[in-house]
Protein backbone atom coordinates (compact mmCIF):
# COMPACT_ATOMS: atom_id res chain seq x y z
CA UNK A 1 0.00 0.00 0.00
CA UNK A 2 1.43 3.59 -0.73
CA UNK A 3 1.22 6.08 1.00
CA UNK A 4 0.16 9.13 0.05
CA UNK A 5 1.25 12.60 2.16
CA UNK A 6 -0.04 15.63 0.55
CA UNK A 7 0.65 19.36 1.92
CA UNK A 8 -0.97 19.26 4.63
CA UNK A 9 -2.03 22.03 7.85
CA UNK A 10 -1.81 20.29 11.46
CA UNK A 11 -3.30 22.50 14.04
CA UNK A 12 -1.53 21.65 17.30
CA UNK A 13 -2.72 22.60 20.62
CA UNK A 14 0.61 24.56 21.91
CA UNK A 15 0.99 26.89 18.88
CA UNK A 16 -0.60 26.60 15.64
CA UNK A 17 1.99 24.57 13.29
CA UNK A 18 2.10 25.31 9.96
CA UNK A 19 3.96 22.46 7.91
CA UNK A 20 4.94 23.07 4.64
CA UNK A 21 5.55 20.58 1.62
CA UNK A 22 5.66 16.79 2.30
CA UNK A 23 7.30 14.14 0.30
CA UNK A 24 6.17 12.60 -2.45
CA UNK A 25 3.61 9.85 -2.77
CA UNK A 26 5.39 6.58 -2.74
CA UNK A 27 4.53 3.74 -4.97
CA UNK A 28 4.36 -0.07 -3.68
CA UNK A 29 7.22 -1.78 -3.53
CA UNK A 30 9.12 0.49 -5.35
CA UNK A 31 11.71 2.78 -2.81
CA UNK A 32 12.07 6.04 -3.55
CA UNK A 33 15.56 7.69 -4.86
CA UNK A 34 14.99 11.06 -3.16
CA UNK A 35 14.24 9.04 0.20
CA UNK A 36 17.85 9.03 1.56
CA UNK A 37 17.89 12.71 0.77
CA UNK A 38 14.67 13.65 2.93
CA UNK A 39 16.00 15.54 5.86
CA UNK A 40 12.75 16.69 7.10
CA UNK A 41 10.07 19.57 6.22
CA UNK A 42 10.86 22.93 6.37
CA UNK A 43 9.20 24.21 9.49
CA UNK A 44 7.64 27.32 9.75
CA UNK A 45 8.02 27.28 13.49
CA UNK A 46 11.52 26.78 13.38
CA UNK A 47 11.64 29.64 11.36
CA UNK A 48 9.37 32.25 12.62
CA UNK A 49 8.73 31.07 15.87
CA UNK A 50 12.32 31.56 18.12
CA UNK A 51 10.21 31.04 21.70
CA UNK A 52 7.07 28.95 21.67
CA UNK A 53 6.60 30.45 25.18
CA UNK A 54 6.11 33.72 24.34
CA UNK A 55 5.20 33.73 20.57
CA UNK A 56 1.62 34.59 19.82
CA UNK A 57 -0.44 35.22 16.52
CA UNK A 58 -2.78 38.36 16.54
CA UNK A 59 -4.80 39.53 13.74
CA UNK A 60 -4.66 43.04 12.42
CA UNK A 61 -8.06 44.80 12.02
CA UNK A 62 -8.10 48.35 10.33
CA UNK A 63 -5.30 50.09 7.91
CA UNK A 64 -3.59 52.50 9.79
CA UNK A 65 -0.33 50.55 9.44
CA UNK A 66 -0.79 50.19 5.70
CA UNK A 67 2.55 51.58 4.69
CA UNK A 68 4.45 49.81 7.29
CA UNK A 69 3.12 46.33 4.72
CA UNK A 70 0.67 45.52 7.38
CA UNK A 71 -3.05 45.29 6.20
CA UNK A 72 -6.43 44.93 7.36
CA UNK A 73 -6.40 40.75 7.98
CA UNK A 74 -2.95 40.21 8.10
CA UNK A 75 -1.29 38.25 10.96
CA UNK A 76 1.03 39.48 13.06
CA UNK A 77 3.58 37.13 15.27
CA UNK A 78 4.14 38.58 18.30
CA UNK A 79 7.25 38.12 20.65
CA UNK A 80 6.31 39.35 23.98
CA UNK A 81 10.33 38.45 25.89
CA UNK A 82 11.72 40.86 23.09
CA UNK A 83 12.86 44.41 24.01
CA UNK A 84 11.09 46.82 22.52
CA UNK A 85 13.29 49.65 21.19
CA UNK A 86 13.29 52.98 18.55
CA UNK A 87 11.30 51.85 15.66
CA UNK A 88 9.77 48.48 16.51
CA UNK A 89 6.26 47.76 15.49
CA UNK A 90 4.52 47.11 18.87
CA UNK A 91 1.29 46.65 20.43
CA UNK A 92 0.54 48.24 23.04
CA UNK A 93 -2.15 48.58 25.66
CA UNK A 94 -4.65 51.48 24.48
CA UNK A 95 -7.88 52.41 26.47
CA UNK A 96 -7.97 48.83 27.36
CA UNK A 97 -7.53 47.73 23.76
CA UNK A 98 -4.28 45.63 22.26
CA UNK A 99 -3.03 48.44 19.22
CA UNK A 100 -0.43 47.79 16.75
CA UNK A 101 1.91 51.03 16.62
CA UNK A 102 5.45 51.90 15.56
CA UNK A 103 7.37 52.75 18.61
CA UNK A 104 9.64 56.13 18.60
CA UNK A 105 11.65 56.82 21.48
CA UNK A 106 13.05 60.46 21.61
CA UNK A 107 14.44 62.69 23.90
CA UNK A 108 11.38 64.63 24.85
CA UNK A 109 9.30 60.88 24.90
CA UNK A 110 7.77 58.38 23.43
CA UNK A 111 5.44 58.30 20.37
CA UNK A 112 3.30 55.75 19.11
CA UNK A 113 2.67 56.28 15.84
CA UNK A 114 1.17 55.13 12.91
CA UNK A 115 2.10 54.11 8.91
CA UNK A 116 -0.54 56.53 7.79
CA UNK A 117 -0.96 59.63 7.35
CA UNK A 118 -4.31 59.77 8.38
CA UNK A 119 -3.87 58.38 11.89
CA UNK A 120 -2.49 60.86 14.07
CA UNK A 121 0.34 60.22 16.24
CA UNK A 122 0.50 59.64 19.98
CA UNK A 123 2.76 61.03 22.88
CA UNK A 124 3.35 59.58 25.78
CA UNK A 125 5.53 61.12 28.39
CA UNK A 126 7.70 57.93 29.00
CA UNK A 127 8.31 54.25 28.27
CA UNK A 128 7.13 53.22 31.52
CA UNK A 129 3.59 55.22 31.36
CA UNK A 130 3.14 52.29 28.05
CA UNK A 131 1.94 48.69 28.27
CA UNK A 132 3.68 47.25 25.10
CA UNK A 133 1.97 43.79 25.22
CA UNK A 134 4.74 42.63 22.13
CA UNK A 135 6.73 43.46 19.80
CA UNK A 136 5.86 41.62 16.00
CA UNK A 137 8.42 40.17 14.65
CA UNK A 138 6.75 39.38 11.13
CA UNK A 139 3.57 40.12 9.64
CA UNK A 140 1.64 37.27 7.20
CA UNK A 141 0.49 39.73 4.56
CA UNK A 142 -2.27 38.18 2.46
CA UNK A 143 -1.68 38.62 -1.13
CA UNK B 1 25.99 23.39 53.99
CA UNK B 2 22.16 24.35 54.83
CA UNK B 3 22.96 26.84 51.66
CA UNK B 4 23.64 24.47 48.94
CA UNK B 5 20.62 22.20 50.11
CA UNK B 6 18.06 21.61 47.88
CA UNK B 7 15.02 24.09 48.49
CA UNK B 8 11.79 23.94 46.65
CA UNK B 9 9.93 26.36 44.96
CA UNK B 10 6.28 26.40 44.22
CA UNK B 11 5.39 28.80 41.16
CA UNK B 12 1.44 29.42 41.37
CA UNK B 13 -0.41 31.31 38.62
CA UNK B 14 -2.19 34.12 40.22
CA UNK B 15 -6.19 34.07 39.96
CA UNK B 16 -5.20 31.20 36.77
CA UNK B 17 -8.16 31.79 34.73
CA UNK B 18 -8.81 35.14 35.12
CA UNK B 19 -5.64 36.15 34.38
CA UNK B 20 -5.30 34.50 31.34
CA UNK B 21 -8.95 35.97 30.23
CA UNK B 22 -7.01 39.32 30.81
CA UNK B 23 -3.48 38.46 29.04
CA UNK B 24 -5.58 39.22 25.33
CA UNK B 25 -8.31 41.30 26.74
CA UNK B 26 -6.86 44.49 28.70
CA UNK B 27 -10.53 45.77 29.09
CA UNK B 28 -10.88 43.26 31.94
CA UNK B 29 -8.02 44.74 33.57
CA UNK B 30 -9.19 46.74 37.09
CA UNK B 31 -12.76 44.79 37.17
CA UNK B 32 -14.52 42.64 38.94
CA UNK B 33 -14.34 39.06 37.13
CA UNK B 34 -15.31 35.52 37.46
CA UNK B 35 -14.94 32.60 35.22
CA UNK B 36 -17.55 30.05 35.74
CA UNK B 37 -17.43 26.59 35.86
CA UNK B 38 -18.98 23.89 33.48
CA UNK B 39 -21.99 24.70 31.96
CA UNK B 40 -22.02 28.18 33.55
CA UNK B 41 -22.97 26.61 37.20
CA UNK B 42 -20.73 28.87 39.38
CA UNK B 43 -17.59 31.21 39.77
CA UNK B 44 -15.03 28.95 39.98
CA UNK B 45 -12.29 32.20 39.71
CA UNK B 46 -12.56 35.87 40.68
CA UNK B 47 -10.16 38.20 40.05
CA UNK B 48 -9.36 39.94 43.13
CA UNK B 49 -11.66 42.72 42.08
CA UNK B 50 -14.86 40.37 42.16
CA UNK B 51 -13.58 39.18 45.68
CA UNK B 52 -13.68 42.43 47.11
CA UNK B 53 -17.69 42.13 46.31
CA UNK B 54 -17.70 39.44 48.48
CA UNK B 55 -18.04 36.66 45.62
CA UNK B 56 -16.98 33.47 46.54
CA UNK B 57 -15.97 30.37 44.64
CA UNK B 58 -18.60 28.23 43.96
CA UNK B 59 -21.45 31.23 43.88
CA UNK B 60 -23.79 30.14 41.06
CA UNK B 61 -24.17 32.08 38.25
CA UNK B 62 -27.58 32.59 38.52
CA UNK B 63 -28.01 34.18 41.30
CA UNK B 64 -25.26 36.68 40.70
CA UNK B 65 -26.30 37.17 37.34
CA UNK B 66 -29.36 39.44 38.64
CA UNK B 67 -26.54 41.82 40.29
CA UNK B 68 -23.74 41.74 37.73
CA UNK B 69 -25.04 44.88 35.76
CA UNK B 70 -25.09 47.18 39.05
CA UNK B 71 -21.59 45.66 40.55
CA UNK B 72 -20.35 46.08 36.91
CA UNK B 73 -19.34 42.04 37.50
CA UNK B 74 -18.38 40.37 33.89
CA UNK B 75 -18.48 36.68 33.74
CA UNK B 76 -16.78 34.35 31.60
CA UNK B 77 -17.19 30.58 30.36
CA UNK B 78 -14.70 28.60 31.24
CA UNK B 79 -12.00 28.27 27.87
CA UNK B 80 -10.44 25.43 28.76
CA UNK B 81 -8.37 25.32 25.70
CA UNK B 82 -7.12 28.46 26.10
CA UNK B 83 -6.16 27.48 30.05
CA UNK B 84 -4.49 24.81 28.66
CA UNK B 85 -1.95 26.61 26.04
CA UNK B 86 -1.29 28.93 28.49
CA UNK B 87 -0.70 26.26 31.16
CA UNK B 88 1.46 24.41 29.23
CA UNK B 89 3.41 27.44 28.19
CA UNK B 90 4.23 28.25 31.66
CA UNK B 91 5.48 24.77 32.18
CA UNK B 92 7.65 25.10 29.15
CA UNK B 93 9.19 28.19 30.71
CA UNK B 94 9.49 27.07 34.26
CA UNK B 95 11.25 24.04 33.10
CA UNK B 96 13.96 25.91 31.72
CA UNK B 97 14.99 26.86 35.46
CA UNK B 98 15.07 23.65 36.98
CA UNK B 99 15.51 19.88 35.82
CA UNK B 100 13.16 18.81 38.48
CA UNK B 101 10.14 20.00 37.62
CA UNK B 102 6.34 18.81 39.34
CA UNK B 103 3.25 20.09 37.01
CA UNK B 104 1.16 19.56 40.25
CA UNK B 105 -1.78 21.22 38.61
CA UNK B 106 -2.79 23.25 35.78
CA UNK B 107 -1.44 26.03 36.95
CA UNK B 108 1.37 24.86 39.60
CA UNK B 109 4.20 23.39 39.51
CA UNK B 110 6.96 22.56 41.75
CA UNK B 111 10.76 23.07 40.94
CA UNK B 112 13.89 21.87 42.46
CA UNK B 113 16.49 25.28 43.31
CA UNK B 114 19.85 25.26 45.03
CA UNK B 115 22.00 28.07 45.93
CA UNK B 116 22.18 30.64 48.87
CA UNK B 117 19.16 32.24 50.16
CA UNK B 118 20.00 35.17 47.92
CA UNK B 119 20.53 33.06 45.17
CA UNK B 120 17.42 31.18 45.05
CA UNK B 121 15.34 34.42 46.54
CA UNK B 122 16.89 36.10 43.10
CA UNK B 123 15.95 33.16 40.87
CA UNK B 124 12.43 33.35 42.08
CA UNK B 125 12.25 37.08 41.02
CA UNK B 126 13.40 36.19 37.33
CA UNK B 127 10.86 33.32 37.37
CA UNK B 128 7.96 35.53 38.02
CA UNK B 129 9.47 38.03 35.84
CA UNK B 130 9.98 35.49 32.86
CA UNK B 131 6.09 34.14 33.02
CA UNK B 132 4.91 37.91 33.64
CA UNK B 133 7.24 38.77 30.33
CA UNK B 134 6.75 36.02 28.31
CA UNK B 135 3.61 34.15 28.70
CA UNK B 136 1.47 37.31 30.20
CA UNK B 137 0.20 36.10 33.64
CA UNK B 138 0.91 37.39 37.12
CA UNK B 139 2.62 34.35 39.11
CA UNK B 140 3.89 33.96 42.87
CA UNK B 141 6.38 31.92 44.14
CA UNK B 142 7.20 30.19 47.56
CA UNK B 143 10.57 28.89 48.48
CA UNK B 144 10.80 26.37 50.97
CA UNK B 145 12.80 23.17 52.71
CA UNK B 146 9.65 20.86 51.99
CA UNK B 147 6.82 21.38 49.39
CA UNK B 148 4.09 22.03 52.50
CA UNK B 149 6.33 24.83 53.48
CA UNK B 150 6.83 25.63 50.00
CA UNK B 151 2.60 26.03 50.06
CA UNK B 152 2.67 28.43 52.49
CA UNK B 153 5.41 30.70 51.56
CA UNK B 154 3.32 30.94 48.01
CA UNK B 155 0.01 31.41 50.35
CA UNK B 156 2.09 34.34 52.40
CA UNK B 157 3.83 35.75 48.80
CA UNK B 158 0.04 36.17 47.66
CA UNK B 159 -1.04 38.28 50.79
CA UNK B 160 1.48 40.35 51.82
CA UNK B 161 2.30 42.40 48.48
CA UNK B 162 5.63 43.81 50.41
CA UNK B 163 7.38 40.47 49.78
CA UNK B 164 7.03 41.58 45.59
CA UNK B 165 5.06 38.36 44.72
CA UNK B 166 8.23 35.94 46.29
CA UNK B 167 9.01 34.61 49.58
CA UNK B 168 10.99 32.17 50.80
CA UNK B 169 9.83 30.61 54.56
CA UNK B 170 13.36 30.17 55.95
CA UNK B 171 14.26 34.09 55.46
CA UNK B 172 11.66 35.70 57.71
CA UNK B 173 12.21 35.61 61.23
CA UNK B 174 10.89 32.77 62.78
CA UNK B 175 9.12 34.82 65.18
CA UNK B 176 6.71 35.56 62.09
CA UNK B 177 6.44 32.12 61.03
CA UNK B 178 5.22 31.04 63.91
CA UNK B 179 2.51 34.35 64.28
CA UNK B 180 1.68 33.24 60.60
CA UNK B 181 1.17 29.31 61.32
CA UNK B 182 -0.61 30.33 64.58
CA UNK B 183 -3.18 32.32 62.80
CA UNK B 184 -4.17 29.85 60.38
CA UNK B 185 -6.50 27.12 60.77
CA UNK B 186 -5.57 23.74 60.77
CA UNK B 187 -7.67 23.63 57.10
CA UNK B 188 -5.40 25.69 55.56
CA UNK B 189 -2.31 23.42 55.31
CA UNK B 190 -1.67 21.82 52.20
CA UNK B 191 -3.10 17.96 52.11
CA UNK B 192 -5.57 18.91 55.55
CA UNK B 193 -9.12 18.33 54.10
CA UNK B 194 -12.32 19.28 55.75
CA UNK B 195 -12.88 15.58 57.95
CA UNK B 196 -9.73 15.72 58.92
CA UNK B 197 -10.17 19.00 60.17
CA UNK B 198 -12.89 18.28 62.62
CA UNK B 199 -10.74 14.99 63.94
CA UNK B 200 -8.03 17.07 64.43
CA UNK B 201 -9.77 19.86 66.14
CA UNK B 202 -11.33 17.36 68.73
CA UNK B 203 -8.12 17.00 69.95
CA UNK B 204 -7.16 20.31 70.33
CA UNK B 205 -5.22 20.95 67.37
CA UNK B 206 -7.16 24.19 65.37
CA UNK B 207 -3.59 26.08 64.04
CA UNK B 208 -1.00 25.40 61.56
CA UNK B 209 1.28 26.08 64.41
CA UNK B 210 -0.49 23.29 66.64
CA UNK B 211 -0.24 20.90 63.84
CA UNK B 212 3.55 21.32 63.56
CA UNK B 213 3.79 20.64 66.99
CA UNK B 214 1.79 17.44 67.43
CA UNK B 215 3.50 14.31 68.33
CA UNK B 216 4.26 12.83 65.00
CA UNK B 217 3.84 9.26 65.77
CA UNK B 218 0.57 9.77 67.99
CA UNK B 219 -0.29 11.38 64.41
CA UNK B 220 0.67 8.48 62.54
CA UNK B 221 -1.04 6.07 64.91
CA UNK B 222 -4.02 7.95 65.22
CA UNK B 223 -4.37 9.10 61.68
CA UNK B 224 -2.10 8.08 58.73
CA UNK B 225 1.30 8.16 57.72
CA UNK B 226 0.65 10.74 55.47
CA UNK B 227 -0.43 13.45 57.99
CA UNK B 228 2.51 12.49 59.90
CA UNK B 229 4.69 13.71 56.59
CA UNK B 230 2.62 16.72 56.65
CA UNK B 231 3.91 17.69 60.46
CA UNK B 232 7.33 16.54 59.75
CA UNK B 233 7.39 18.97 56.76
CA UNK B 234 5.77 21.42 58.83
CA UNK B 235 9.05 21.08 60.56
CA UNK B 236 11.32 21.45 57.64
CA UNK B 237 11.86 18.26 57.11
CA UNK B 238 10.96 17.07 53.53
CA UNK B 239 9.28 13.39 52.83
CA UNK B 240 6.99 14.14 50.59
CA UNK B 241 8.33 13.29 46.88
CA UNK B 242 7.96 13.97 43.74
CA UNK B 243 4.76 12.72 42.11
CA UNK B 244 3.93 11.32 38.46
CA UNK B 245 0.16 11.52 39.12
CA UNK B 246 -2.01 14.10 40.42
CA UNK B 247 -5.73 14.16 41.04
CA UNK B 248 -6.97 18.02 41.17
CA UNK B 249 -10.09 19.33 41.66
CA UNK B 250 -10.58 20.04 37.60
CA UNK B 251 -8.23 18.01 35.94
CA UNK B 252 -5.55 14.95 36.10
CA UNK B 253 -2.21 14.72 35.13
CA UNK B 254 -0.27 12.01 33.97
CA UNK B 255 3.43 13.08 33.66
CA UNK B 256 7.22 12.08 34.53
CA UNK B 257 10.71 12.43 32.88
CA UNK B 258 11.62 9.39 31.55
CA UNK B 259 15.11 7.56 32.80
CA UNK B 260 16.44 7.00 29.32
CA UNK B 261 14.92 9.18 26.57
CA UNK B 262 12.28 8.00 24.42
CA UNK B 263 13.06 8.26 20.85
CA UNK B 264 10.53 6.80 18.43
CA UNK B 265 7.29 7.15 17.58
CA UNK B 266 6.67 3.34 18.16
CA UNK B 267 7.88 3.63 22.06
CA UNK B 268 5.97 6.99 21.82
CA UNK B 269 2.52 5.53 20.93
CA UNK B 270 3.27 2.81 23.96
CA UNK B 271 3.85 5.18 26.58
CA UNK B 272 1.13 7.65 25.90
CA UNK B 273 -1.12 4.42 25.39
CA UNK B 274 -0.45 3.60 28.90
CA UNK B 275 -1.00 7.03 30.32
CA UNK B 276 -4.17 6.91 28.62
CA UNK B 277 -5.61 3.99 29.80
CA UNK B 278 -4.27 5.24 33.64
CA UNK B 279 -6.21 8.00 33.31
CA UNK B 280 -9.48 6.29 32.37
CA UNK B 281 -9.19 3.63 34.91
CA UNK B 282 -8.36 7.23 37.47
CA UNK B 283 -11.38 8.46 36.18
CA UNK B 284 -13.84 5.95 35.99
CA UNK B 285 -13.00 5.18 39.71
CA UNK B 286 -13.88 8.79 40.27
CA UNK B 287 -17.05 8.62 38.41
CA UNK B 288 -15.77 11.41 36.10
CA UNK B 289 -15.73 12.04 32.83
CA UNK B 290 -13.29 14.53 30.72
CA UNK B 291 -14.18 16.38 27.87
CA UNK B 292 -10.53 17.74 26.90
CA UNK B 293 -6.85 15.74 26.51
CA UNK B 294 -4.14 17.63 26.20
CA UNK B 295 -0.49 15.46 25.67
CA UNK B 296 2.71 17.10 25.60
CA UNK B 297 6.39 15.68 25.24
CA UNK B 298 9.25 17.92 26.02
CA UNK B 299 13.05 17.23 25.39
CA UNK B 300 15.75 18.25 28.59
CA UNK B 301 16.68 21.82 28.88
CA UNK B 302 20.24 20.75 29.46
CA UNK B 303 20.30 19.24 25.76
CA UNK B 304 20.02 22.85 24.05
CA UNK B 305 21.00 20.99 20.34
CA UNK B 306 17.32 19.09 19.76
CA UNK B 307 14.66 21.42 21.25
CA UNK B 308 11.15 20.17 20.64
CA UNK B 309 8.39 20.37 23.14
CA UNK B 310 5.05 19.37 21.18
CA UNK B 311 1.88 19.88 22.93
CA UNK B 312 -1.49 18.73 21.53
CA UNK B 313 -4.86 20.22 22.79
CA UNK B 314 -7.59 17.88 21.74
CA UNK B 315 -11.20 18.11 22.47
CA UNK B 316 -13.31 14.79 22.68
CA UNK B 317 -16.04 14.26 20.79
CA UNK B 318 -18.25 13.87 24.29
CA UNK B 319 -17.27 13.73 27.88
CA UNK B 320 -15.80 10.28 28.36
CA UNK B 321 -13.43 8.04 30.49
CA UNK B 322 -13.64 5.68 27.76
CA UNK B 323 -9.83 4.12 27.26
CA UNK B 324 -10.07 3.52 23.45
CA UNK B 325 -11.56 7.60 22.96
CA UNK B 326 -8.72 8.57 25.64
CA UNK B 327 -5.95 6.55 23.59
CA UNK B 328 -6.61 8.08 20.12
CA UNK B 329 -6.88 11.17 21.56
CA UNK B 330 -3.45 11.13 23.10
CA UNK B 331 -2.22 9.70 20.05
CA UNK B 332 -2.68 12.83 18.36
CA UNK B 333 0.67 13.68 19.83
CA UNK B 334 2.13 11.45 17.25
CA UNK B 335 2.79 13.41 14.37
CA UNK B 336 4.21 16.03 15.95
CA UNK B 337 6.89 14.33 17.79
CA UNK B 338 10.64 14.55 15.69
CA UNK B 339 12.22 11.41 14.78
CA UNK B 340 15.50 10.50 16.26
CA UNK B 341 15.03 13.75 18.72
CA UNK B 342 15.41 12.29 22.71
CA UNK B 343 12.89 13.19 24.41
CA UNK B 344 13.03 13.37 28.24
CA UNK B 345 9.57 13.65 29.14
CA UNK B 346 5.86 13.53 28.12
CA UNK B 347 2.56 13.18 29.89
CA UNK B 348 -0.74 14.02 29.18
CA UNK B 349 -3.84 16.27 31.23
CA UNK B 350 -7.36 15.72 31.24
CA UNK B 351 -9.63 18.58 32.07
CA UNK B 352 -13.15 19.86 32.34
CA UNK B 353 -13.96 17.13 34.26
CA UNK B 354 -17.46 16.30 34.82
CA UNK B 355 -19.36 13.76 36.58
CA UNK B 356 -20.58 10.42 34.75
CA UNK B 357 -23.91 10.48 35.77
CA UNK B 358 -26.07 11.71 33.09
CA UNK B 359 -24.48 10.74 30.06
CA UNK B 360 -23.61 7.37 30.84
CA UNK B 361 -26.28 5.39 29.00
CA UNK B 362 -25.09 6.62 26.07
CA UNK B 363 -21.55 5.18 26.49
CA UNK B 364 -21.70 1.62 25.86
CA UNK B 365 -23.37 1.97 21.99
CA UNK B 366 -21.05 5.20 21.48
CA UNK B 367 -17.95 2.97 20.89
CA UNK B 368 -19.55 0.57 18.50
CA UNK B 369 -21.33 2.25 16.68
CA UNK B 370 -18.30 3.93 15.97
CA UNK B 371 -16.78 1.19 14.55
CA UNK B 372 -19.95 0.40 11.96
CA UNK B 373 -19.14 4.05 10.67
CA UNK B 374 -22.55 5.26 12.29
CA UNK B 375 -20.37 8.30 13.44
CA UNK B 376 -19.32 9.76 9.86
CA UNK B 377 -23.12 8.27 8.40
CA UNK B 378 -24.85 11.10 11.31
CA UNK B 379 -21.80 13.41 10.75
CA UNK B 380 -22.96 13.08 6.88
CA UNK B 381 -26.86 13.71 7.26
CA UNK B 382 -25.65 16.40 9.78
CA UNK B 383 -23.66 18.10 7.08
CA UNK B 384 -26.36 17.71 4.52
CA UNK B 385 -29.23 18.96 6.70
CA UNK B 386 -28.12 21.07 9.44
CA UNK B 387 -27.08 20.03 12.80
CA UNK B 388 -29.03 19.01 15.30
CA UNK B 389 -31.76 17.27 12.73
CA UNK B 390 -30.21 13.59 13.81
CA UNK B 391 -28.67 12.71 17.07
CA UNK B 392 -27.63 9.41 18.78
CA UNK B 393 -30.05 8.26 21.49
CA UNK B 394 -32.58 10.90 23.46
CA UNK B 395 -30.22 13.20 24.29
CA UNK B 396 -29.16 13.65 20.53
CA UNK B 397 -33.09 14.68 19.37
CA UNK B 398 -35.27 16.29 22.64
CA UNK B 399 -32.79 18.52 24.74
CA UNK B 400 -30.27 19.14 22.10
CA UNK B 401 -26.72 16.89 22.45
CA UNK B 402 -26.26 16.77 25.89
CA UNK B 403 -22.71 16.71 25.81
CA UNK B 404 -22.20 19.96 23.72
CA UNK B 405 -21.64 21.92 26.78
CA UNK B 406 -23.45 25.96 27.42
CA UNK B 407 -20.37 28.40 27.25
CA UNK B 408 -22.34 31.26 26.19
CA UNK B 409 -20.24 33.83 27.91
CA UNK B 410 -16.44 32.18 26.63
CA UNK B 411 -13.61 34.15 25.16
CA UNK B 412 -12.39 33.43 22.07
CA UNK B 413 -10.06 29.90 21.73
CA UNK B 414 -6.94 33.13 21.15
CA UNK B 415 -3.90 30.61 20.95
CA UNK B 416 -5.38 27.35 19.06
CA UNK B 417 -8.03 28.41 16.95
CA UNK B 418 -7.02 30.12 13.91
CA UNK B 419 -10.29 31.86 13.26
CA UNK B 420 -10.52 33.07 16.70
CA UNK B 421 -7.20 34.97 16.97
CA UNK B 422 -6.73 38.18 19.33
CA UNK B 423 -7.77 41.04 17.47
CA UNK B 424 -5.16 44.13 17.55
CA UNK B 425 -6.82 47.33 16.02
CA UNK B 426 -4.83 49.35 13.56
CA UNK B 427 -6.64 52.58 14.01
Amino acid sequence: MGVIIGPRVIEAGLSLRLVLISPVAVAAGFPSPAQDYFDGRIDLNEHLIKDITSTYIVRVSGDSMEQAGISDGDELIVNRALEPRDGSVVVAVLDGELTVKRLKVTAAGVVLQAANPLYPDINVPALADLTIWGVATRCLHHV
Amino acid sequence: MSSSRQQIALVDVNCFYASAERAFDPSLEGKPLVVLSNNDGCAVTRSPEAKALGISTGDPWFKLAPRAKEWGLIARSSNYELYGDISSRVMELLGRYSAWLEVYSIDEAFLGIKGSPEKVVGLGRTIKAAVQRNVGVPVCVGIAATKTLAKLANRWAKNNPALGGVCRWESMEPEVRELLMARLPVSEVWGVAGRLEKRLNALGICTILELSRADPVMVRDRFSVVLMRTVLELRGTPCIPLEEERMGRDQLIFSRSFSTPLASAPEFRQVLSVYAQQASARLARHHLQAKVLTAFAGTSHYNPKDKSFPSVCVPLPMPTSDPVLLTRAAHALLPAIQDGVKYARAGIMVTDLRPSGNQQPLEPFANPHEERGIGPLVEQVSRKCGRGTIGLGFAGLRTGLDWSMKREMRSPRYTTHWDELPVVRAA
